[in-house]
């Protein structure tokens, strides 16, 4: 072997060598927009993220098809939303991808409910006679930010464990992610002065008004502007608002479907224009995809003002993160008109 | 002999290869008040229920049962492994047999499933398949009585078609259960930029009318596995709502048949050889974004094409013309759309051929050319949740029979449950 040819394969094996050391972004994927935008949002410069149902439609009826299949092949991680939420198509993607890295149990499988604070957990006997009943609760936990902020730590500390020489960065990216999102809540003067847990301490104990006196700072975000439709009542088309309405102290007075994925009926509407006409209710809330024949009928009928608001990141063409869902909302609940 | 090894080999390979992850893993919170019962709950396989009932009325004399057994090309044979006039369906009111299914992951290596179809005067077991969890670079096996894979709608059960009946191509060469058999089968997912599966099947051989083995004196017996089965399936990776899968498939098995030519009730010839056939297939699906289905279209099309060979083993009735042979070419397909139409409500057409290349090559030297048949379809269905639906069907069919030309319109209601666990349903 001459010297040349030797300098050359030398050069060789060092630029592997410096390729080994670069690992693989690693390739997540999620069943939605909004998992994927958290996701990406920990996982940095070390994944690559990408979903299977976007934001614009309705993941109680999504069809499995062959470009999910591909996308799971490969996936490092897997992340669903769960509650039974994906349980029309989960299975099948899962089945048919043949990646044994991302089966239910494995570390490449997480489920994001696994701590969040869960509403309408069923108590008592259930039925399908109640219409499309989650056993585990209602899925729809990513529109209360304290659940963001949750499945955020819950996709760090499990990014930490399938990758542990970036589990530095992983933490920087959800320090970041939490302050930003502490920020946008309370306004970045309480958060700088407070500190964020302690903020959703005091508003877990409901003690957030004299933790803000104490501070001296004001209460700013997203709990400052909606504290102007506190306790007034909401009208939603489907059963996915209850988180954000309670997070922000608003009240769910009816559906305009009778039952969870049951359309409305005429006789059901009825009976909700004549509690929001009793009950004095402010909002009709519903997602773009559903028609807006029902609650522009109701509005006429009630004087309630109608927002269509994307309930997912992809929504609506200006919801882009799952920050700019809660941004949006607020948005529209605070606009005066 | 070779086979077997060949079989053990592929199987024992694949044991060889799954390395289950021991980590443990947190499974999801059991909490509530119904948290221990539920977690003693938690081994059971998942059950589901399937009712399918309907109803329907056609305006031939004798039932559109006895209009297809007579369809030139494709008539009825006796002499199978099941029972004639076992499943035409009756005008008036029909229960398909009540499908019970139970599915549970068997171990970290394993999943199992079965399927038992209850009707008013039997059980019948409609599946039960093992299928690994855990082979690398893609690879399934499957093995047990299932449902193959080859085309698209054969693997699919009753209660997912768009239309109450089994299109006519596949009825005809296949019987009202399909391709259902107890095997073997391996598939491959490529590593490709799209989506392509292909997969090879060995199956038993027992079939309602084709591969079907007799047996019976003067056939001779063949041991199984008879029937060799593969397919490919093809998806590019569509952005947006668009799905697309395009298949092709062939197979080959030995086939006998038994005829009662002087239909005294008794065998008098016979026929030894081989079924060949292959197929196409396309499927595109688009998901609108609308809620409860409203605006989602479905278009499906396959063609089916069989070839049987046999040789006239024994005819008791016509010594002369033992040994000579007996062609039969025969094809047919369908193609169908599904739309969304309201919330909830969908409407779909269908429109089917049998026979366009319809040829026998008889014992006796005759060369036959018989004429197609054709039918067409409309429906619509309502769905009040994901767990029921209530369909009305139209058909109206200009059938080739061996007593001629005969148009037969056919009406159908159909109301079908679902119980227990949510399924999920494939592309």
């Amino acid at each position: 072997m001459n010297i040349p040819m030797a300098l050359r394969l030398s050069a060789f094996v060092v630029f592997c060598l410096n390729l080994g050391a670069r690992a693989e972004p690693l390739r997540i994927v999620t069943t939605t927009s909004d998992l994927a935008d958290i996701a990406k949002r920990i996982a940095g410069e070390h994944g690559v993220v990408q979903f299977v149902c976007n934001g614009n439609e309705d993941p109680h009826f999504l069809t499995a098809r062959p470009s999910y299949t591909l996308m799971a092949r490969k996936a490092d991680l897997w992340i669903r939303i769960g509650m039974e939420l994906e349980v029309g198509w989960e299975p099948v993607i899962l089945d048919g991808a043949r990646n044994p890295r991302i089966h239910v149990g494995q570390p490449g499988h997480l489920d994001a409910s696994l701590r969040v604070h869960k509403l309408d957990v069923p108590h008592g006997p259930i039925s399908r006679a109640m219409g499309d009943i989650h056993p585990s609760g209602n899925p729809h936990y990513w529109l209360d930010p304290w659940n963001v902020r949750v499945v955020a730590e819950t996709i760090a500390e499990r990014l930490a464990a399938l990758r542990p020489s970036n589990e530095a960065d992983f933490r920087r990216n959800l320090d970041c992610f939490k302050r930003e999102l502490d920020e946008r809540m309370f306004g970045p003067a309480l958060v700088a002065d407070l500190g964020g847990d302690v903020l959703w301490d005091a508003l877990h104990k409901e003690t957030l008004d004299t933790a803000i006196h104490s501070s001296g700072k004001s209460l700013g975000g997203w709990m400052a502007a909606m504290a102007s439709v506190r306790g007034r009542g909401l009208v939603t088309y489907h059963k996915n608002w209850e988180y954000f309405a309670r997070r922000f102290g608003l009240v769910v007075m009816a559906e305009l479907e009778p039952k969870p994925g049951i359309p409305p009926t005429a006789a059901h509407l009825a009976t909700v224009a004549e509690r929001m006409k009793q009950e004095g209710v402010s909002f009709i809330l519903q997602d773009p995809f559903y028609s807006r024949k029902a609650a522009d009928r109701l509005a006429g009928q009630t004087g309630a003002r109608v927002l269509v608001a994307a309930s997912s990141v992809g929504g609506s063409p200006a919801v882009g993160s799952v920050f700019q869902v809660f941004e949006e909302l607020v948005a529209l609940f605070t606009r005066k008109n | 002999m070779q086979r077997h090894i060949v079989f053990c080999t592929v199987f024992f390979l694949g044991m060889e290869f799954m390395r289950p992850n021991g980590i443990a893993q947190p499974t999801g919170a059991m909490g509530g008040p119904y948290g221990l019962e539920r977690s003693l709950q938690a081994f059971n396989p998942a059950i589901s229920v399937i009712v399918d009932l309907f109803y329907r009325q056609d305006d031939s004399e004798e039932g559109i049962a006895h209009v297809l057994e007579g369809l030139s090309g494709f008539g009825h044979i006796h002499g199978h492994a099941h029972h004639d006039h076992a499943h035409g369906a009756e005008k008036g009111f029909n229960l398909r047999h009540v499908e019970i299914q139970l599915s549970a992951d068997v171990d970290p290596y394993f999943k199992g499933s079965a399927i038992v179809g209850v009707d008013t005067e039997r059980a019948e077991l409609e599946v039960a398949e093992i299928e690994t969890s855990h082979l690398p670079w893609g690879f399934k096996l499957k093995g047990g009585k299932f449902y193959s894979d080859f085309g698209y709608l054969n693997a699919q059960h009753s209660h997912q078609w768009d239309f109450i009946d089994r299109p006519l191509i596949f009825q005809l060469v296949l019987g009202e259960h399909g391709l259902n058999d107890k095997g073997l089968q391996l598939s491959w997912l490529a590593p490709a930029p799209f989506y392509l599966l292909s997969g090879v099947e060995v199956f038993q051989g027992n079939n309602e009318t084709a591969f079907a083995y007799h047996g019976e004196d003067p056939l001779p017996i063949y041991d199984g596995p008879r029937l060799g089965v593969g397919w490919l399936k093809f998806g590019p990776d569509l952005p947006g709502a668009h799905g697309v899968q395009i298949g092709f498939s062939a197979g080959v098995g030995r086939h006998q048949e038994a005829h009662d030519g002087d239909a005294d009730g008794d065998a008098d010839h016979w026929l030894d050889g081989t079924h060949a056939f292959w197929g196409a297939d396309a499927v595109y699906k688009f998901n609108a974004p609308k809620p409860y289905g409203q605006g989602d279209i479905t278009l499906q099309a396959e063609y089916l094409f069989r070839r049987k060979d046999l040789e006239l083993i024994d005819h008791t009735l016509r010594p002369e013309l033992v040994g000579n042979s007996l062609v039969k070419k025969q094809d047919g397909y369908y193609i169908q759309a599904v739309y969304g139409v309201l919330p909830r409500w969908r409407i779909g057409t269908r429109f089917e051929q049998v026979g366009l290349k319809n040829q026998d090559n008889r014992p006796n030297g005759e060369k036959v050319r018989m004429g197609a048949s054709s039918r067409a379809a409309l429906m619509l269905d309502f769905t009040p949740s994901e767990f029921s639906r209530i369909r009305l069907q139209a058909n109206q069919g200009a059938y080739k029979t061996e007593e001629g030309k005969q148009d037969v319109t056919e009406v159908g209601v159909q109301w079908m449950v679902s119980l227990g666990a949510h399924g999920a349903h494939k592309f």
